[in-house]
């Protein structure tokens, strides 16, 4: 990993950059209704992959018809005002804090009516860290609905680009875990810090490097961010049975 | 005492002894007679040999004949008149003309019958002749009688001649059926004297003379053979078939038509190969709207047709759904998209397809090969808004609207327009891209919407207003009852802006902003109408799926967003259940002469069933769009009435219902009847010549032809002969030379016996 630092020439960059984002915005019909994600402020290092959370909007701004408010508006897990952002990510790097039972309940019955949560490993663990802290408050939140591996066939593979692995700012896990509610994976997580290589400091730069594969492995993350997004805005719509047909003919 | 008078006799034997006594002692008598033979086997002389035997023999038998006490039984007889059944078919097919011009079937038949009336009356000597009119109960006739017209709906001579036999059981036979028709059953013997029928036949024991009436030459065409399912799916092609039997009209073109309610729906021309021709002709269409209709095949009429009422055969057709087949067009992928997908997904009475635009020309998927990289498939604008679209129920735009020419529906808007009109169902879902925002205006479809376009969305949160309308209406009640539905919109969370619409006029507001106004009336949010003959919703946000999610962020579950959706579905689509008045007409295919039925099921707005409404049915003839008959009528506990009608003329109807329960009304309902023209009977107009004969061949009958001029001998079985008086014995075995004649046999074996040496 490393870190750039914030001067006032980098902040001035950075801001021109989400200017034609900006302009955009104002053209839409109502900010509730476009893509803000949501941030879960629990009692553990929340925010550390906020400018990565605004890049993804941006980027899906960018490359799909999607509409965003490139932002990451962070609530209480028990606060109910998550139930106007359907998108949250829960990210944390080393352990963290049980939840209250008030957070827990209010972040069933958010993924139960229809919330869905991107959870992201950003120090990578496994066994340890965030991932056993994040496993122990999941198995109270869905004790019916444990994690499981994402097979590769999900349609979060194929939602708009066509992916095989779901690399992030490392590649520890080549697949990303997910806990189902009936069809529906209402959690998709990845131990691969995610959001990390999405990242950028306050010049534009990219806030870490990407391992193994470099900048490549950086776009799939990228595009897996983008994927996991439009999963969350379209659920299996890449698995209708008139689309199925031809995307399988891609892939081959 | 006067004594009997005995017109018949028989031997019978007057012995007391029982039957196997007198079995023994003729055993006896006859190894008597062997005996006396076997002594004598050696005589010489075969006269002497012959004269022993002879004697003993005549011993034995004048023995024998003592034995049995045989005598004289004087009887009292009469012979039984049987009966002989004249049967005269009364099917409507026997007013059809004999011959061409000429008089009825039936009235030939009276003719004959008048001219064989002295025949008939020698026949009263050893027979009791009854005739018979049948339709198919039999029912005492005269000739008279048989010459006003026959109108029984159907021919069954198996149940005639079963009838006539049957009605003599336990008092007289029946000797012979003299059965007089055209031949043109169609029920039990419509496939001929074949299999159990023939048995039947058989079984009776009784000769069936058959006498058939009417020529082969009518001109004449029918529509017969009508092949249909009782239902159909709509949007799913449908085959009708029938058969054009048409008689003396070789090499001649008919056009056949099939119709709905006086609108044509397929048309075809069927060439006559012969005089007497059976084309079958198949129409294939596709129904496009729920509910009961009236179709009838119709074949013109031609100069000099022997029946003009069998050009024409009508039919009611239930069309209904399978699964609601929806098509979901979405602008870009949104929240409000997500809950709807959501919903619809997980519905199974949804067969939802759905196409999405991740992508416009503006974005930048950042990737080298399109095919390659990404999920994308092409937008099918074609086939889903040209060759498809009739295969879909409802079609939901959501935030749909784009100018680009790749992806602008210019091209298919009248496409849209038209399929809403002719019976479609159509949802347009706002947002930045439609109903006054973005570029697309879509003038073209908007003619089909409710509400137009009236100016800048507005951006402000808001709680929608549920209007009058809206708390009865089935697509907003989403409660049991108003106060239910109030509370439960009440609930719901604030919604984030709207679409600034007016509503056209004729259009039913549902919601409407609380402050918005516009020309002096709050802004519709949700609102309905009746397109041509489709429906059409307009829900004037994007923001819907706040009812989906955000209604649960206090915890209480909330399941608005469903019921809202689905009974717009269901409202879109005329689900019958939605109705509070459902009209079902019973039968649905009424025969000519029958009174129509129809049962009117009420409901009040909660679905309650609504007893003691006031119903009252107008039946409107298709035809003339005029109403021809009114009942009326008031609801049980189950709120359910039956009314009927007068029998009316043949023809397409519809049953129009109107309720109402005190002041409140409960709304309308329709159904489709049809009322034949002709039933089987009248449908074929041929005369069954061999049909009759293998009749007659069966039960050991004979058959003819009329006309003819007098009753030929007909097969007739005799009347039995039965005792009707007392008997008395005469004895003959008590006469004294009887006696002699036994004691002279025995004495001059026995003085022969001595002569020749035996004794």
């Amino acid at each position: 990993m490393s870190a750039r630092r914030l001067t006032r020439r980098n902040l001035l960059l950075g801001t021109a950059a989400l200017a034609p984002l900006l302009s955009r915005r104002a053209q839409a019909f109502g900010e509730k209704n476009r893509f803000i994600p949501a941030v879960a402020r629990h009692k553990g290092r929340w925010d550390t992959r906020l400018s990565g959370l605004r890049r993804i909007t941006w980027e899906l701004q960018r490359r799909t018809s999607v509409e965003v408010v490139p932002d990451a508006r962070p609530f209480p897990l028990s606060s109910p005002d998550l139930f106007e952002y359907p998108f949250l990510y829960f990210g944390g790097e080393g352990e963290f804090p049980p939840l209250e039972d008030a957070e827990v309940a209010n972040l069933r019955r958010y993924l139960t009516y229809g919330g869905f949560m991107l959870a992201d490993a950003n120090d990578a663990s496994d066994g340890a860290g965030f991932d056993a802290s994040f496993r122990r408050e999941m198995a109270r939140v869905l004790p019916q609905s444990p994690l499981m591996e994402v097979p590769a066939k999900h349609v979060v593979f194929k939602s708009f680009f066509l992916l095989d692995a779901a690399p992030g700012r490392l590649l520890n896990k080549p697949q990303l875990m997910g806990c189902n509610l009936g069809k529906r994976a209402a959690v998709l997580y990845s131990q691969n810090d995610l959001a990390g290589a999405w990242n950028r400091n306050e010049t534009g730069d990219y806030e870490f490097d990407v391992s193994p594969g470099g900048e490549p492995q950086r776009e799939l993350a990228v595009r897996l961010g983008i994927n996991v997004c439009m999963y969350a805005l379209c659920l299996d719509y890449k698995d209708d049975a008139v689309h199925l047909p031809l995307i399988l003919n891609k892939r081959r | 005492m006067n004594s009997p008078t005995f017109n018949a006799w028989k031997l019978v034997t007057l012995s007391p002894l029982p039957p196997w006594a007198l079995v023994l002692l003729a055993l006896g008598l006859a190894l008597g007679v062997a005996l006396a033979a076997w002594g004598v086997r050696r005589e010489p002389s075969r006269g002497r040999r012959v004269l022993l035997w002879g004697l003993r023999a005549g011993a034995g038998v004048a023995a024998l004949f003592f034995l049995l006490e045989p005598g004289i039984r004087h009887l009292q007889v009469a012979r039984m008149k049987n009966r002989v059944a004249v049967l005269v078919d009364r099917s409507a097919s026997m007013s059809f003309p004999a011959e061409v011009g000429g008089r009825s079937r039936s009235e030939e038949v009276a003719a004959f019958l008048e001219r064989a009336a002295p025949r008939l009356a020698e026949l009263q000597d050893r027979f009791t002749v009854e005739v018979y009119g049948f339709d198919p109960e039999l029912a005492p006739a005269t000739t008279d009688s048989l010459r006003t017209p026959a109108r029984a709906g159907t021919t069954d001579l198996l149940a005639a001649v079963r009838a006539a036999a049957g009605a003599g059981q336990g008092s007289r036979k029946l000797s012979g059926v003299l059965l007089f028709s055209d031949g043109a059953d169609n029920t039990e013997l419509k496939s001929g004297v074949v299999g159990r029928a023939r048995a039947a036949l058989a079984d009776l024991n009784v000769p069936v003379s058959t006498f058939t009436v009417g020529q082969e030459t009518l001109k004449d065409v029918a529509v017969e053979g009508l092949k249909v399912d009782d239902f159909a799916f709509v949007r799913n092609s449908l085959t009708v078939e029938v058969e054009i039997h048409g008689r003396g009209f070789a090499g001649q073109d008919i056009p056949v038509v099939l119709s709905q309610e006086g609108k044509t729906v397929a048309s075809k021309v069927v060439r006559m190969a012969s005089a007497d021709d059976v084309k079958p002709v198949a129409f294939t269409f596709t129904p496009d709207q729920t509910g009961r209709f009236v179709y009838t095949v119709t074949v013109p009429t031609f100069p000099g047709e022997a029946v003009a009422d069998n050009n024409t055969r009508s039919f009611t057709l239930k069309v209904i759904r399978d699964r609601v087949r929806v098509l979901l067009v979405v602008g870009r992928p949104s929240w409000d998209e997500r809950y709807l997908r959501g919903l619809l997904r997980q519905d199974a009475n949804v067969d939802l397809v759905s196409f999405y635009i991740l992508r416009t020309l503006s974005d930048d998927p950042g990737v080298v090969n399109d095919q390659r990289e990404l999920s994308l498939i092409p937008f099918p604008m074609e086939e889903i808004f040209d060759t498809k679209l009739d295969t879909f129920d409802v079609v939901i735009f959501q935030n749909f609207g784009h100018s680009d020419p790749s992806l602008s529906i210019a091209e298919y808007e009248r496409n849209l327009e038209r399929y809403v009109h002719n019976g479609g169902a159509f949802v347009m879902i706002g947002g930045d891209s439609v109903l006054g925002e973005g570029r697309a205006t879509m003038p073209t479809l908007m003619e089909a919407l409710p509400v137009a376009a009236a100016g800048p969305a507005s951006l402000d949160a808001f709680k929608p207003r549920l209007t009058p309308e809206g708390l009865r209406h089935p697509v907003t009640a989403i409660g049991m009852g108003a106060a239910s539905t109030e509370a439960a919109w009440a609930e719901l969370p604030p919604i984030p802006g709207a679409n600034l619409t007016q509503a056209r006029p004729g259009a039913t507001v549902l919601m409407d902003h609380p402050h918005l106004t516009v020309g002096g009336k709050n802004a519709p949010l949700v609102a309905v109408w009746d397109y041509g003959r489709g429906r059409s919703l307009v829900m004037a946000t994007d923001a819907s799926w706040y009812w989906a999610f955000a209604a649960h962020k206090d915890g209480s579950p909330s399941r608005a967003y469903d019921r809202f959706w689905g009974n717009a579905l269901r409202w879109l689509v005329r689900d019958p259940d939605l109705t509070t008045l459902k009209v079902t007409a019973d039968p649905p295919s009424v025969e000519p002469g029958r009174p129509v039925g129809v049962v009117v099921q009420a409901r009040m707005a909660d679905y309650q069933p609504a007893q003691d409404a006031q119903v009252r049915v107008e039946l409107v003839s298709v035809a003339t769009q005029r109403p021809v008959a009114v009942q009326t009528g008031t609801t049980g506990a189950d709120g359910v009435v039956r009314l009927e009608f007068e029998p009316p003329e043949p023809g397409p109807y519809k049953l129009l219902a109107t309720a109402k329960k005190g002041e409140t009304d409960l709304g309308n309902g329709e159904d489709a009847v049809a009322v034949r023209a002709v039933g089987p009977e009248l449908s074929d107009a041929s005369v069954r010549t061999e049909l009759m004969a293998q009749l007659a061949s069966v039960t050991g009958g004979k058959s003819y032809t009329l006309p003819r001029d007098d009753l030929p001998d007909v097969p007739l079985l005799d009347p039995p002969v039965v005792e009707v008086g007392r008997a008395r014995d005469q004895p003959l075995w008590d006469r004294w030379y009887y006696l002699v004649a036994l004691i002279a046999l025995l004495g001059a074996e026995w003085f022969a016996r001595r002569r020749f040496g035996y004794v």
